[in-house]
């Protein structure tokens, strides 16, 4: 073949880069802080957006909540409209519901083997855990029987606190609730209660974290809250596709007394929010990839000056102009993969460090939400698992040696285009 | 060792500069034949335009009129790519300031033009070796210029312009920059190219002594050629 190799046109560069050092180092420190910005925070995001995801599917995209219009999802509401087993019934003949749990959920704090933990109490038909909480099984004992108000299941962080002994079955548990929604309740409530069952670890779900919930019976709940009105009313529908006819029957009946949640919107909604997260913490690091991509150019073009007499040189011992930018292009894209291999290690290390930040502002995720809370973190001391896709791992690879090599194409095309005679004279 | 035909051939060649609005000739209309194997001087004082001549005949820069024809190649009917190939295949140059790349050893910058020709990695490292033993500088292959004295350096261009094979050597003052016993052994480097390998060689200078050592003078003032003068009886070449 006639004419430069590419292997030895990526030597020439390499060579060039190597006399360099220095510069070359600033210059791949500018691109791999630029993409490994961009790798971490689109990795960090995505795995957020993944935990939030699983931790709505468990909650059955078939279940909706109604809750009463006062609370979290609308401060502010006048409604003073309550919830009784008169909606229940009425649920219940809406078409495509096939059950209707009326709950109660309180904030407590448990004392538990000689730990007071925080924790959410839940009141509710247990036969219906199941169905409420996919997968949800017993670890230890029974479920308490309807109507039994001195049982509860405990979740698996109440029976294994982390400090202090773990509790067994058929020990007291007490609870001091600070504050139940939907009665007339007031604080400072202590109930006391026999741990029938110690659920197994499941994590968190929609609006709480099963792992830190007592669950009592509804009748137990009942008692508890001197009322009849309930927190809310989990609706579960036949299939998911009914779900939407089913939500505007009750939305119709009710008007804005009462609030629906479905999974699904959530769902939808904070995937939207997590995706516009994702984008704007990804055009931050696309700003910091283009000042590393301005540094490239600068550095070639002062490395261009600099080498005008070689350039000379090398087109008088018969370099072609293709050739001579080739070079310079070799050495933009070989500064460009050098950073990228680099952003990818320290995009990849940097991305559970934000996976860590992401849960510390969730703190523990118990958040108010009538006693329980989204929990965007998993359960305390979990941390989000930054995702990489295949094509975000091949995006950061290949996206800054193009961004190199285009930053490269100016002051290599200024290098093949010199006078020869000019370069040679240059000092 | 003369060859039939010729090396280099000006016709009526003109190079103006223009800078800013004003015209600068340094070339009025150069015509000069060379033969092929010849070792030739090209002597005039600075700015005569003897140096301009030389990168004209170099490929380095067009001419603003006339014809250039190198090994019966006529450069005007040359692109930029063919241009840099006939200036790797058939010519070698050699300044009066070495044109070394620093940062290369002396092998590696003796390898640069084959790179360029493609050639496999051992090819040019073998042939770059045997060129700098040729002008005697094998146990210096590794080191780097600033490493050499200034003779070496020379010898290292020498090797450089060598290596392609080319049919013709231009030294743009060579031994300007070398004392008097460097400059012989640098220009005994360019008789014995010339005799051994045919090869024809140009070289600018402003030493009468090396002139006087080479076949054809060619004097250059004020952008014309004032004289030209044959030392050695040229018996298998012909000047028509």
């Amino acid at each position: 073949m006639i004419g430069l190799k590419i292997v030895d046109m990526f030597k020439l560069a390499a060579k060039a880069l190597l006399d360099r050092k220095m510069r070359s180092v600033l210059t791949i420190l500018g691109i791999t802080v630029g993409s490994a910005i961009i790798l971490a925070l689109i990795a960090s995001s995505s795995g957020l957006n993944a935990s939030i995801t699983s931790n709505i599917e468990k909650t059955g995209a078939n279940v909706l909540t109604v809750r009463n219009a006062g609370g979290f999802f609308a401060s502010g509401s006048t409604s003073s409209y309550r919830l009784s087993q008169q909606d229940v019934d009425y649920i219940k003949t809406i078409a495509g519901v096939i059950g209707a749990y009326p709950y109660y959920s309180y904030g407590a704090s448990v004392n538990s083997g000689g730990t007071s933990l925080q924790a959410s109490i839940v009141g509710v038909d247990l036969s219906a855990l199941p169905i409420l909480y996919k997968g949800l099984t017993i670890s230890q004992g029974s479920m308490p029987l309807l109507g039994d108000t001195t049982a509860a299941a405990v979740g698996w962080n109440i029976a294994n606190p982390t400090s202090g002994t773990p509790i067994s079955l058929h020990q007291m548990v007490s609870m001091s609730i600070s504050g139940i929604t939907g009665s007339r309740t007031g604080t400072g409530v202590t109930y006391a209660v026999l741990v029938n069952a110690v659920l197994s670890q499941y994590g968190s779900a929609l609006f709480s974290n099963i792992d830190d919930t007592v669950f009592i019976t509804l009748q137990a709940a009942q008692l508890l809250a001197k009322s009849a009105y309930f927190t809310g009313i989990y609706v579960v529908v036949d299939n998911t596709d009914d779900v939407t006819n089913v939500q505007s029957a009750i939305q119709t009946y009710y008007g804005d007394q009462v609030r629906i949640i479905s999974p699904g919107q959530i769902l939808s909604s904070i995937q939207s929010i997590t995706a516009q997260l994702t984008l704007f913490l990804g055009s931050i690091g696309a700003v910091s990839l283009f000042v590393a991509t301005v540094g490239i150019v600068n550095t070639m073009y002062v490395s261009v000056m600099e080498r005008t007499r070689e350039i000379g040189i090398l087109k008088a011992i018969g370099y072609r102009p293709k050739e001579i930018m080739g070079m310079f292009l070799a050495e933009a894209a070989v500064t460009g993969a050098v950073g990228a291999v680099c952003g990818l290690i320290l995009g990849y290390v940097l991305s559970f460090l934000m996976g860590g930040m992401f849960v510390g502002g969730n703190g523990g995720g118990r958040g108010g939400f009538g006693g329980g809370g989204v929990f965007i973190g998993g359960g305390a001391g979990t941390t989000i698992q930054p995702v990489f896709s295949g094509e975000l791992i091949l995006f950061s690879l290949v996206f800054p040696v193009i961004l190199a090599t285009l930053a490269g194409f100016y002051p290599a095309w200024r290098a093949s285009k010199m006078n020869a005679v000019l370069a040679l004279k240059y000092e | 060792m003369q060859k039939q035909g010729l090396a280099v051939q000006t016709i009526d060649v003109t190079k103006v500069y223009r800078v800013g609005h004003v015209d600068y000739p340094a070339l009025r209309g150069v015509s000069v034949k060379i033969g092929k194997g010849e070792l030739v001087s090209i002597m005039g004082p600075s700015g005569s335009g003897k140096s301009t001549l030389l990168n004209l005949i170099g490929a380095l820069d067009p001419p603003t009129s006339g014809r250039i024809i190198i090994d019966g190649i006529d450069l005007r009917k040359l692109n930029q790519d063919q241009l840099a190939l006939l200036r790797n295949r058939k010519l070698g140059f050699v300044y009066q300031s070495f044109n070394l790349i620093q940062r290369l050893t002396s092998l590696e910058n003796v390898e640069m033009p084959l790179i360029s020709r493609g050639l496999p990695e051992k090819v040019r490292r073998d042939r770059s070796l045997k060129t700098l033993s040729a002008v005697g500088l094998q146990s210096h292959a590794r080191k780097r210029p600033a490493e050499l004295s200034g003779g070496e350096q020379q010898r290292v261009a020498i090797a450089r312009a060598l290596v392609t094979g080319p049919s013709i050597i231009i030294a743009d003052e060579p031994t300007g920059n070398l004392d008097s016993k460097t400059t012989r052994e640098v220009v005994d480097q360019f008789v014995q190219v010339n005799k051994k390998l045919g090869t024809t060689v140009l070289i600018v200078t402003h030493n009468a002594e090396i002139a006087n050592r080479t076949q054809h003078i060619i004097s250059i003032m004020d952008g014309l050629v004032e004289k030209e003068q044959y030392l050695q009886r040229l018996d298998s070449y012909s000047t028509a």
